[in-house]
């Protein structure tokens, strides 16, 4: 049971059916290399497991804009924690019942992916366990629509407006929570997150800023150096990559956090989690 | 944007098309994106019939759902790891380059970057005896190279040649000349060598920024556009018809003064997987150091030296050579007549 760094995956444990999940829009920004293609990983996991494991049990929409899905390190992930849970073992029928609960649409345009969505509203209200919509990445059109825009803002940002308001409309009718990657236009400089990040303002039309109301920026903090356990003889250091996560949400109290996890084969492994000063109300 | 043309569906008419356009409906999106009831009534045309179109046009322009059992099954079946012919490479890949997945060799002029492609094509067609295709946009690429390093592999003149035109090589200089020939190969209509043909195992474009590159930078968008239809373009032929996709970079210094490979932050995440090439300072002139800077499957940052040389080994050991690859070399000279 992986500590809950971000309070968000609490909030998701409390919501089974899809009646009673609040609608709220994540967007998870970093840049390349930054563990949120992991964290995504963890999310998914999380939702399809079977309650034995620690799972949630419900179904899990993957739209994949950019041909990122890693299938195997899904599998390798779900496995992990099948078999660290001890009860199912490495069972390949659990594996496979817990993939089928995931659905994953690829996209290879913003047309695409708004008649996609305009499309997943049907098969939301056919399938009511449907609880999570990941979208990888939402920002991953952005230059496609730039140049096809020509030289109007307003025509370049017309389709992801229109995803945007149909994605309100989802949040509001059915219920579900979404979470989105967005990958960064500019290299930004490593360092701690300022806990105001107006400087990292997503690059996205007005329309989808509007709608996220919870946002982590991941990045990458200096590499810890693990020494040798003695299990690997060449006495060689392996480095595990410490990713912090910087959750700030808008919704109702203003608040924020930071946590820190690494990558390992299991998956994401939260570290630490730093408690926010105490005048400020956290969210979630 | 789709525009919305008569015949696309059954029930879409010249009537229905003309009382759509009226209403100022144009595209496929607008009619998916309006109020069905709100239209019906506009264009006085049945709510059904419009609702049904909606429909029948919904289906055929989104992307198709899978079960993420059955895409882990399709994988299984259909994915390989092919091995680069160097264990070092090897090491770092690990045990090889994944079909599905695009894998990324960075490094500085003179760092070997081709070398590495050359070696891994005659590899592939010789040993394990599949079809390559190798897009050369930097001109680097000649077949007496080629032909050099297969004879050390074998003496037999039709084993050469045979091995040699499973190699199908493409020679273009600017990036719409790449998207064509990738769209093509994609389609079909190449020269002979089609991806869906299912031979073509790998494919090689050394390099890939030498065409986007020029385009970067200044106010124009088209070059982010172009290079992400490139990306889009390599991912489609990596996952749709399993194939193993090496592409070459070059490298930029960053604030700190460390080679980082170029093409920016938006090309960073078309790769899977990444490897930093450099020269060895000291050592023979063949050594080269081999940097994992991105990976899904191993921690990052393990370094592997290895021989530039090891692709044309029986040539003896001149300069090459050092520690463990002797006893390879001097295998392979026994066979030699």
């Amino acid at each position: 049971m992986s500590e809950s760094g971000t309070q968000l995956l609490a909030r998701l444990e409390a919501r089974r059916c899809l009646k009673d999940i609040e609608p709220q829009l994540f967007a998870d920004d970093g840049g390349p290399d930054r563990g949120k293609t992991e964290l995504l990983y963890h999310l998914l996991c999380r939702c399809v497991l079977p309650e034995a494991a620690g799972g949630l049990e419900v179904d899990v929409v993957f739209v994949d804009t950019d041909y990122s899905l890693d299938v195997f390190r899904l599998a390798s992930v779900l496995d992990s924690r099948l078999s660290a849970d001890g009860s199912a073992g490495s069972d390949d029928a659990v594996l496979r019942s817990c993939l089928s609960r995931l659905l994953v649409v690829r996209c290879s345009s913003s047309s695409e992916l708004l008649l996609t969505l305009h499309f997943l509203e049907t098969t939301l209200s056919s399938r009511p366990k449907a609880a999570l919509l990941l979208i990888d990445s939402i920002s991953a059109f952005y230059w496609s629509d730039r140049s096809e825009g020509g030289a109007s803002v307003a025509k370049q940002e017309e389709k992801l407006s229109r995803c945007s308001e149909l994605l309100g409309r989802l949040l509001r009718d059915y219920r579900i929570t979404i979470f989105a990657t967005c990958h960064p236009i500019r290299r930004t400089s490593s360092g701690p997150p300022s806990s105001s990040s107006e400087a990292d303002r997503s690059h996205l039309c007005r329309a989808w800023q509007r709608l996220v109301t919870h946002r982590l920026v991941c990045s990458k903090q200096e590499a810890e150096h693990n020494p040798a356990n003695g299990d690997q003889g060449s006495g060689e250091q392996r480095n595990r990559q410490v990713f912090t996560v910087h959750c700030s949400s808008w919704t109702g109290t203003k608040g924020s956090r930071v946590s820190s996890f690494r990558v390992t084969d299991g998956g994401v492994e939260f570290v630490w989690t730093h408690r926010p000063p105490p005048g400020l109300s956290v969210v979630l | 944007m789709v525009a919305l043309l008569v015949g696309m569906c059954p029930g879409l008419d010249e009537g229905l098309l003309r009382s759509l356009r009226a209403a100022d409906i144009r595209t496929v999106e607008d009619l998916v994106s309006s109020d069905i009831e709100d239209l019906a009534q506009k264009c006085s045309v049945s709510y059904k019939a419009l609702f049904a179109v909606r429909r029948v046009l919904l289906a055929q322009h989104t992307a198709f759902p899978v079960s993420g059992a059955d895409l882990y099954e399709e994988l299984l079946s259909s994915t390989a790891i092919l091995s680069t012919g160097n264990p070092s490479l090897d090491k770092l890949l690990d045990s090889g380059l994944y079909t599905g997945e695009i894998t990324e060799l960075t490094g500085g002029p003179g760092s070997g970057k081709s070398q590495v492609c050359f070696g891994v094509a005659v590899h592939i067609a010789y040993h394990l005896k599949q079809s390559v295709i190798y897009i050369d946009t930097t001109g680097g690429l000649t077949a007496g190279r080629l032909l050099q390093m297969l004879q050390t592999e074998t003496n037999n003149r039709d084993e050469q040649m045979e091995a040699l035109q499973r190699i199908h090589t493409f020679r273009l200089f600017d990036v719409c000349a790449l998207l064509d020939c990738l769209y093509g190969l994609i389609c079909g209509r190449g020269r002979g060598a089609c991806v869906g043909g299912g031979s073509v195992k790998a494919l090689i474009v050394d390099s890939v920024s030498a065409v986007i590159a020029p385009l970067l930078g200044g106010k124009q968008n088209e070059g982010m556009s172009l290079m992400r239809q490139v990306a889009a373009a390599l991912k489609t032929m990596a996952k749709d018809f399993s194939v193993a996709v090496l592409v070459t970079n070059h490298v930029t210094r960053s604030g700190s003064g460390e080679a980082q490979p170029g093409l920016g932050v938006s090309w960073s995440h078309v790769p899977t997987t990444r490897i930093l090439l450099e020269r060895v300072e000291s050592g023979a002139s063949g050594r080269r150091s081999a940097t994992l800077i991105k990976s899904s499957r191993q921690a990052c940052l393990i370094k592997e030296d290895f021989d530039l040389q090891w692709w044309s080994r029986a040539e003896g050991g001149r300069g090459g050579g050092g520690g463990g690859e002797t006893s390879g070399k001097r295998k392979l000279d026994e066979t030699d007549p």
